[in-house]
């Protein structure tokens, strides 16, 4: 790629802001045929950058050079999103949401894509962060903000706890185990008393801050964007912290570790690695993940019950790494975010949204076992 | 007490069913097939769709239900059958060669994709659907304990099913073909025991079994409902590694052991009924930590 500096400045500028562009539009399209055209462009976008190894190798190697500029401007990017929605709330919660998912599925990426480690038991830990939190600031007035700590912790000793019996055990039975926990943790929200049972926990007050209570407009330089920005500034800023640790874990010692066990426990293990420790490691990490995005989801939408922390929604975090692409910290995003998008655009099919969950999930083991996105072999500089 | 008993007896009867089915694939491919649960139940909707099916056509009114409903039985057994060595197919056999991560994530998909497709086929498929009575209501007093008939017909069933089974696979050659590849696989191909074919029958033999399993949860609840295969499937497998995964004798302990726990939870701990699942879990959990190859299961070492 020839040119100076400027020019392929304005080259990955322009490639980025014709993306956005077309995801906002495709955001925005209401009928359904748009809707499906969008997609179809998109998957011929795919296929063509795939097939046409020069424009792939180019427009890589632009963004390598310039990766500072490239994430500066799609993080403005997506920081202008709520004033792009602000006239369709709803368009903002499906972010929020993506967001939240996003953060599970970094998570669970830690266990499923770094170590190896399928487990079962998110929307547990998403569970007990959402009713820790929410029982603290319903009962006691606790401030969201200590709440989300707290959350966080409960749901890592939780981690700990399931982590233990997960010493002695490995692959299908300790997938047995992690799901006889998840609905351990659901059966009992159900039969307690003092969680709501089923009816849940209502009127769960909205974090404030410096004054400002998150449930009201937000007013950003003269534009009144609905009060969904303000859980959609938070959550940015969670999953850019999440993708800051995921990101640095995973070019650690640790996230070395991990793959190390991946591939081979009991190499690992002859090599002086501490595997159970390790794992046990990943399962608090992912734990305080889930803990944190429940304590989010319980303060943005005010009302929980056993119903949101069901099997199905571990199933879902699952189907997210698989298809993103597993250990890789930025297609594991990409999967959470397409899978909530996805869904939600195609509304009007809302049962068939479980069945096509499993068929995807199904087809892309079959098909394309290693994710959208795969994560690349480690280089190391000579 | 007596009745305790008789209760744990009868939930033990359809988890050794479903669990038999958990070992025999173990056993034939070391993979755990975790939908199967939901091919259970998928044969109870079977039943449900057959004897609708009868009704339509009038087949009720002119056959006596003692005959018309061991057919339909056998019948959804088949088709159960048919369907489970469908699933080995599409879904396991693609993944023989894979990491078993994949084949395990796999299974639970298509557990979703069998209970979506069962509750979007059925009218209001997310209520809870009346199972037929297709067993007699009749109780009676026998030295003081109450006695159903239907439990003591689902307690026969169960013995001469699981007895048939192993007569086949002591007695008959695919009997001998199926104990051969859950030794060694390769070995087995290389004596000239089609894989396919043995493979397929053990699909075959488990999920109709599992059939059983799922029709007499509905017979006996008179109701059956689309998601029951989750909780079935989990508590099946619960059984067959409390029993020792990959050993069929295992599957009558696990079942055995898992029913009586949920039964005296429910009887003997204060208010300990909605804890039930609670209590079989734990169990669960704590044989895993301390013996995880279950009671006749064989200790597995690992080589590099």
């Amino acid at each position: 790629m020839g040119g100076n500096r400027t020019v392929r400045a304005a080259l990955v500028i322009a490639v980025e802001v014709l993306f956005f562009i077309l995801f906002c539009a495709f955001m925005l399209a209401h009928q359904l045929g748009k809707t499906i055209g969008f997609i179809i462009l998109f998957i011929f976008l795919g296929v063509l950058f795939k097939k046409w190894e020069k424009l792939n190798q180019a427009i890589a190697g632009l963004f390598k050079e310039m990766k500072m500029l490239a994430t500066m401007v799609f993080v403005l990017m997506v920081l202008t999103l709520p004033f792009v929605f602000h006239s369709s709330p709803y368009l903002i919660h499906i972010c929020v949401m993506a967001g939240l998912y996003a953060i599970l599925a970094l998570g669970l990426n830690f266990q499923l894509g770094s170590t190896n480690v399928v487990n079962f038991a998110t929307a547990a830990s998403y569970g007990i962060g959402a009713y820790t939190s929410a029982l603290l600031a319903v009962h006691f007035h606790l401030s969201f903000w200590v709440g989300i700590l707290i959350g966080g912790g409960a749901a890592s000793l939780f981690g700990l706890l399931l982590g233990i019996p997960c010493m002695k055990t490995k692959d299908y039975y300790l997938s047995l185990v992690t799901i006889a926990f998840g609905l351990i943790i659901y059966i009992l929200l159900i039969n307690f008393s003092w969680t709501g049972g089923p009816n849940g926990i209502p009127n769960i007050p909205a974090p404030s801050f410096m004054g400002h209570s998150f449930r009201e407009p937000l007013n950003l330089f003269g534009f009144n964007l609905p009060f969904q920005s303000n859980f959609f500034y938070l959550i940015f800023l969670l999953v850019m912290g999440a993708l800051f640790v995921a990101y640095r874990l995973h070019h650690s010692r640790v996230g070395l570790t991990w793959n190390a066990i991946r591939e081979d426990e009991i190499a690992a293990r002859c090599q002086g690695i501490d595997v159970t420790g390790y794992k046990i490691l990943a399962f608090c990490i992912d734990a305080f993940f889930g803990g944190v995005t429940g304590t989010v989801y319980a303060h943005y939408i005010g009302f929980i019950s056993p119903e949101n922390f069901a099997f199905i929604v571990s199933v879902v975090v699952v189907t997210m790494v698989i298809l993103g692409g597993m250990d890789n910290v930025f297609g594991v995003i990409i999967g959470a975010v397409l899978l909530t998008i996805l869904p939600e655009k195609f509304r009007a099919f809302e049962d068939l949204r479980l069945l096509v969950y499993g068929v995807i999930v199904v087809t892309m083991l079959m098909f394309r076992p290693q994710g959208l996105f795969p994560q690349k072999l480690r280089v190391y500089e000579k | 007490m007596i009745q305790q008993l008789i209760n744990a007896l009868l939930l033990g009867c359809t988890y050794t069913l479903i669990a038999i089915g958990f070992n025999l694939f173990f056993g034939a491919l070391n993979v755990v097939h975790f939908s199967h649960g939901d091919v259970c139940i998928l044969g109870a909707f079977v039943t449900l769709i057959l004897y609708g099916l009868a009704k339509f056509l009038g087949i009720l009114m002119i056959v006596p239900k003692f005959l018309y409903i061991p057919v339909m039985i056998i019948l959804a057994m088949v088709v159960t059958g048919f369907i489970g060595v469908f699933f080995e197919r599409v879904v396991i056999k693609p993944f023989r060669y894979a990491p078993l991560l994949m084949v395990l994530v796999a299974t639970v998909a298509l557990g979703i994709v069998i209970r979506e497709a069962v509750r979007l086929s059925f009218p209001h498929g997310s209520n809870p659907q009346v199972f037929p009575r297709i067993l007699p209501q009749k109780s009676f007093q026998w030295g003081g304990v109450l006695l159903r008939v239907d439990s003591l017909i689902i307690f026969g069933i169960t013995l001469f099913l699981i007895s048939m089974m192993f007569l086949f696979i002591k007695r008959t050659k695919m009997g001998a073909a199926i104990r051969a590849i859950s030794q060694d696989g390769e070995a087995a191909m290389m004596m000239g025991i089609n894989m396919d074919v043995t493979v397929a029958t053990t699909f075959l033999i488990g999920s109709a079994l599992g059939a059983v399993a799922g029709i007499l949860i509905g017979a006996y609840n008179n109701i059956i409902r689309f998601d029951m295969g989750l909780m079935g499937g989990v508590k099946g497998f619960s059984a067959a590694v409390v029993g020792g995964l990959g050993n069929v004798y295992g599957a009558i302990i696990g079942g055995l052991i898992l029913g009586l726990v949920e039964t005296f939870a429910a009887a003997f701990v204060p208010g300990g009924t909605p804890y039930t699942d609670v209590f079989a879990f734990l169990v669960v959990i704590f044989f895993l930590i301390f013996r995880p190859s279950g009671i006749m299961g064989e200790k597995v070492y690992e080589k590099v």
